[in-house]
């Protein structure tokens, strides 16, 4: 058996498993060293299990990069008569670009219900909710396995391994709105509204799910948890770099001819991951351009990509973001315009419709896109994508808009030849 | 689960270095499906599986099902709460959400019709008409799209004889464009009912196509 595909670069400190099936049950995922974390986390105390996964500087997996020790920190010490806390785990994966998530999920379920236990006692919730994507079928159907088996064995439930200490876990599954992997758009939608994300503050720590103290947390993130306690914080620090410390896996696509998720150590360089570990461009293509971390960052031009060190803050350097590392590779023949036009038709097919900079400026982006793709465009087309991005920018309640501006901003800047062709003859990379 | 007539079913990758059976991957692991009363409450508001027959005119909600629904019910802090899940029962068991079972539906939970068909109306996978036997979502979005989606959704709705959007005249397929599907890493992937299908080219979709047919006369289709 090869999960596709392996690379002797890769750490994989929560991946190895993936793509052997007896690592699904209870039984095996206990052979494999699990549920020792959450046992460990009971023994040392709440308090110590958040500075555990304080120490080990793991940073949220969801895109935005937030260590996850301060943000579960940020939960009231002592549960308050009445105002009892919850823990989410975002199983929403819809980032174009993006599928880590489903992997865990369909791979290793008990890596994830024991990273929903320590989280949730960690943060002195009995109650944690995973809210998977509705179109996760088979991959619920895993977790769900493995939930009743967890419950069977006493690991959730009443008294979790005879602590005394309740947690219990539900799956909630959504119905298709990428919105609702926003944490606040999540968390209407769980309360049964619709996913429309709400302005903060107040902080989900303050008031988030049925308007109590809630932590949100991505699959990732609560994936590497169980290990960081069963280890500890010091150990995962072994691997990445100071400021984006541990093991990441690398969603790569498009053109690579090795394409998959990938465990690396955050700092790993983007040119070895595109051409070692992905085994390069196919047919010795040249690099055109990468979107480092989903649909949603800055795209990046070949050259940005030369010196890149794929960390939080090598990422930031290069001008774009990682995001959630989903990795898009683009060769000499991928036409950039077609490809801004589908992200803007897909953030106008998302948007909520709170926020008329969003609602509004998706659709015009989109219009304005295919009309540039298709010949007709006009010679202020760009300028006015331009504006429209910048009122999309910083003016409403989510960043949903913001994250079609970044892409149609930076694909403006960096390949402006591209759209002024199309404007001015009506040509288009790629077309014969 | 029968042989695949393509690649590496629902599996990602096409270097033929996986053996795993279709069954392993798919982590399929109850041949009569799960349990008609939910299971586990923790699990009861997650299994909107596939039902092989869909009656427009199932009740809301009966024996098992009443059960699964109050299961649901008992997980969560407001009946409000509720109304993800018993839509998804609801749609599993009817096939779709008419305005009549959205009123059933906001009847059974004490919300106002308005609010119930606001939410309803506000998510892709409650289908608010009738969709064939399969419904075929096929991912354009940007990964599948650089490796040729588009390519693949011509040959779904040319082989499943049906246009965008529409249901076949024999009632078998409804094929749709989807947004990202959370599989980039093997293009182009199509969701298929409850099935993913990765790694589609447009010379599987015949084999594909085929395979559905096949399973639907013999009664093994999900």
């Amino acid at each position: 058996m090869a999960y596709p595909y392996r690379h002797d670069r890769e750490v994989r400190v929560m991946s190895e498993a993936f793509g052997d099936p007896a690592a699904r049950t209870l039984e095996g995922w206990k052979a494999r060293g699990g549920y020792q974390g959450i046992a460990r986390a009971l023994e040392i105390g709440r308090a110590a299990t958040v500075d555990e996964v304080k120490a080990s500087g793991l940073r949220g997996r969801g895109g935005a990069g937030f260590p996850t020790g301060v943000k579960w920190s940020f939960m009231p010490r002592e549960q308050n008569p009445g105002r009892p806390h919850y823990l989410l785990c975002n199983a929403d994966e819809s980032e174009p670009g993006t599928f880590k998530d489903r992997e865990i999920i369909r791979w290793t379920p008990h890596q994830l219900v024991e990273g929903c236990l320590i989280g949730a006692y960690a943060i002195g919730a009995a109650h944690c909710y995973i809210y998977l994507r509705g179109e996760f079928f088979e991959a619920t159907g895993v977790l769900a396995q493995a939930l009743e088996e967890a419950y069977a064995a006493g690991l959730a439930g009443p008294d979790v391994l005879g602590s005394g200490v309740q947690i219990d876990l539900t799956l909630h599954v959504g119905a298709g709105a990428y919105i609702c992997g926003e944490e606040t758009g999540l968390m209407n939608s769980l309360e049964g509204r619709r996913g429309e994300p709400r302005i903060k503050p107040p902080f989900p720590a303050a008031a988030g799910a049925f308007g109590m103290p809630t932590t949100i947390n991505n699959v990732e993130t609560l994936a590497a948890v169980p290990g960081i306690l069963r280890h500890g914080g010091e150990w995962y620090r072994q691997w990445g770099t100071e400021k984006s410390p541990g093991t990441k896996l690398f969603c790569v696509s498009g053109h690579v001819s090795r394409p998959g998720n990938y465990e690396l150590p955050l700092g790993f360089p983007m040119m070895d991951l595109i051409e070692d570990v992905c085994g390069g461009i196919p047919g010795g293509k040249a690099l055109k351009a990468v979107i480092p971390g989903g649909s949603s960052v800055p795209i990046m031009s070949a050259d940005e990509c030369e010196s890149c060190e794929l960390c939080y803050e090598g990422v930031a350097a290069a001008g774009s973001m990682l995001g959630c590392a989903s990795v898009i590779v683009m060769d000499e023949t991928a036409d950039i315009v077609k490809q801004v036009r589908r992200m803007a038709d897909f953030y106008a097919h998302e948007s909520c419709g709170q926020c008329t900079p969003c609602r509004e400026g998706t659709a015009w982006a989109s219009r304005i896109l295919r009309r540039i793709e298709e010949g007709r465009g006009k010679p202020d087309d760009l300028d006015t994508l331009l504006q429209i991005s910048d009122q999309m920018t910083g003016t409403t309640i989510c960043v949903l808009s913001d994250s079609l501006a970044a892409p149609i901003v930076s694909a403006i800047e960096k390949f402006r030849d591209e759209f002024l062709a199309l404007i001015r003859r009506g040509e288009r990379v790629g077309a014969a | 689960m029968s042989e695949a007539p393509f690649r590496n079913p629902g599996w990602a990758g096409n270097t033929g270095e996986f053996d795993l059976a279709e069954a392993d991957v798919r982590g399929v692991v109850a041949s009569d499906g799960p349990p008609a009363d939910g299971g586990h409450p923790s699990v009861a508001p997650s299994l909107p599986y596939m039902l092989a027959a869909k009656d427009p005119a199932a009740p809301l909600f009966e024996g098992p099902h009443l059960e699964r629904f109050e299961k649901i019910k008992s997980r969560y802090p407001t009946a409000r709460a509720a109304l993800l899940p018993a839509l998804n029962l609801a749609q599993e068991l009817r096939g779709f959400l008419s305005p009549e079972t959205m009123d059933e539906v906001a009847a059974l939970l004490g919300l106002s019709n308005a609010y119930v068909r606001g939410v309803a109306t506000f998510y892709t996978m409650y289908n608010k008409r009738p969709v064939g036997r399969f419904l075929v979502q096929v991912c354009t979005n940007i990964s599948c799209n650089l490796r040729g989606a588009e390519d693949v959704l011509a040959a779904f709705l040319a082989h499943a004889g049906t246009e965008l959007g529409e249901t076949s005249e024999d009632g078998t397929f409804t094929v749709v464009e989807a947004e990202c599907l959370a599989a980039c890493g093997f293009p182009t992937c199509v969701q298929i009912n409850s099935r993913y299908f990765e790694d589609v080219g447009p010379a599987d979709v015949p084999g594909i196509v085929d395979r559905l047919q096949g399973e639907l006369q013999s009664g093994a289709a999900v």
